[in-house]
């Protein structure tokens, strides 16, 4: 026992030491431009992406987008709305997306922050918000990403609220994206948080969850860590209307969640067969 | 790539570019447009500057366009300034008769090398088909008077 403990405790330094600092400098408009391209041909092709009402984003300074988060750790959702984004705003206003510790900081994955993803915590997103950028959260994280495919249309935080006070804090607007689809890229079967307890990966990687779930190539897939190829499931994405922070946090949080879960439901109406669209 | 439409509308030259000139009325007829937002305030002409929009794909496609050439009854081209590199025109000239014909052409290169090209490639049907159909709904427009 005392051995895993050791090997837990080496694993959270080396995942610590290898967290970047948010720099965000680091993000490369010349870099996202050229692989455009690329997205749009697997977001249009592949997903068969819909982005809709991306008009209903301020046009001009910093904004918080808060998102619906499915798919685990391949989410097809925020690839999809980062490519909508930066086509219809350009890839000069700058855009940042918080990411979980595991993700910005795995060497395979070093291309991300070319995109402006940063490590998910409150400095960072401050920082971001200061600097007149827009930012891309899901609160709902590894909780929500996880959940079972038999609740894909479910909106679920956890109870998770800190970006209400994030966004009162830099004085910006919350703008909520809908979004469907993602949780049908694989077979989703169970958030494996008791998993992460027992392995006490929840203290020492901050992961809550190590997610059970049949997925290509691997057949069952534990933990997700090496990700998965996801099915072409269609994705559609619908962006609401900008929420004021100008009530409590409770109040502005139903207030977003209420957004949420209502595109989620007209985004879900309107599929007809999981996967297919 | 560059796709390249014509046809021929049964209204005089000057009805056409009543319409076409004036790129408030873009939206009413250009299929698939998502946004065609002024930019600076500056009525249409040459340094008019516009936010435009395509659904192509998934996702808009389009960014800040710039008016380069505004010759009267004759041509309106723009350019991109951000996004994808693209040009556009509207080119009226006599068709006999009090007709117009009228060609939309849009050439754009999406960055990306090989990517950008294949991008292109697939991109080429629908655009064309956004041409053929703008121009459609421009002549019906056109020729309901306006």
């Amino acid at each position: 026992m005392a051995g895993l403990a050791e090997a837990l405790e080496w694993a959270r330094e080396q995942v610590s030491s290898r967290v970047p600092k948010a720099d965000l400098d680091q993000r490369d408009p010349d870099y996202i431009r050229d692989t455009l391209p690329m997205t749009w041909l697997v977001a249009s092709l592949y997903f068969r992406a819909d982005v809709q009402h991306l008009d209903r984003i301020p046009a001009e300074g910093p904004v918080l987008l808060i998102g619906n988060h499915s798919g685990g750790n391949v989410p097809p959702d925020t690839f999809v709305f980062t490519l909508a984004f930066c086509s219809y705003f350009g890839v000069e206003r700058p855009f940042y997306q918080l990411a979980h510790n595991l993700v910005v900081s795995a060497p395979p994955l070093g291309w991300l922050r070319k995109f402006g993803t940063v490590a998910a915590n409150p400095e960072n997103a401050r920082l971001a918000l200061e600097s007149g950028a827009a930012l891309l959260v899901y609160p709902g994280g590894d909780y929500e990403v996880f959940r079972p495919s038999w609740e894909r249309h479910k909106v679920d935080f956890d109870g998770r609220m800190g970006y209400v006070k994030l966004a009162r804090e830099a004085g910006v607007p919350i703008v909520p994206v809908s979004s469907v689809g993602g949780q049908e890229s694989a077979l989703f079967l169970n958030r494996g948080q008791w998993l992460a307890k027992l392995l006490r990966a929840d203290k020492t990687l901050r992961l809550k969850s190590i997610p059970i779930s049949l997925a290509l190539p691997w057949g069952l897939n534990i933990s997700d860590l090496a990700g998965h190829i996801p099915l072409p499931t269609k994705i559609s994405i619908e962006v609401q209307h900008p929420i004021e922070v100008d009530g409590d946090d409770q109040a502005v949080h139903d207030k977003v969640m209420a957004s949420l879960q209502a595109g989620v439901d007209r985004l879900a109406e309107r599929r007809r067969f999981p996967v297919i669209g | 790539m560059r796709v390249d439409r014509s046809n021929v509308i049964d209204a005089d030259r000057d009805a056409v570019w009543k319409i076409v000139s004036d790129p408030d009325n873009y939206p009413s007829f250009m299929t698939n447009l998502e946004r065609w937002d002024s930019a600076n305030d500056q009525s249409p002409s040459v340094g008019a500057r516009y936010f435009v929009h395509w659904k192509v794909g998934s996702v808009p496609v389009g960014g800040l366009m710039e008016i380069v050439e505004f010759d009267d009854l004759r041509d309106l081209a723009w350019v991109g300034i951000t996004g994808v590199t693209m040009r556009g025109r509207i080119r009226l000239r006599d068709a006999g008769k009090g007709q117009t014909k009228v060609t939309f052409r849009l050439s754009y290169q999406a960055p990306g090398g090989i990517w950008g090209y294949i991008a292109d490639r697939v991109a080429v049907g629908q655009v064309g088909r956004i041409a053929a159909d703008t121009l459609k709904r421009l002549q019906k427009r056109a020729e309901s008077g306006g």
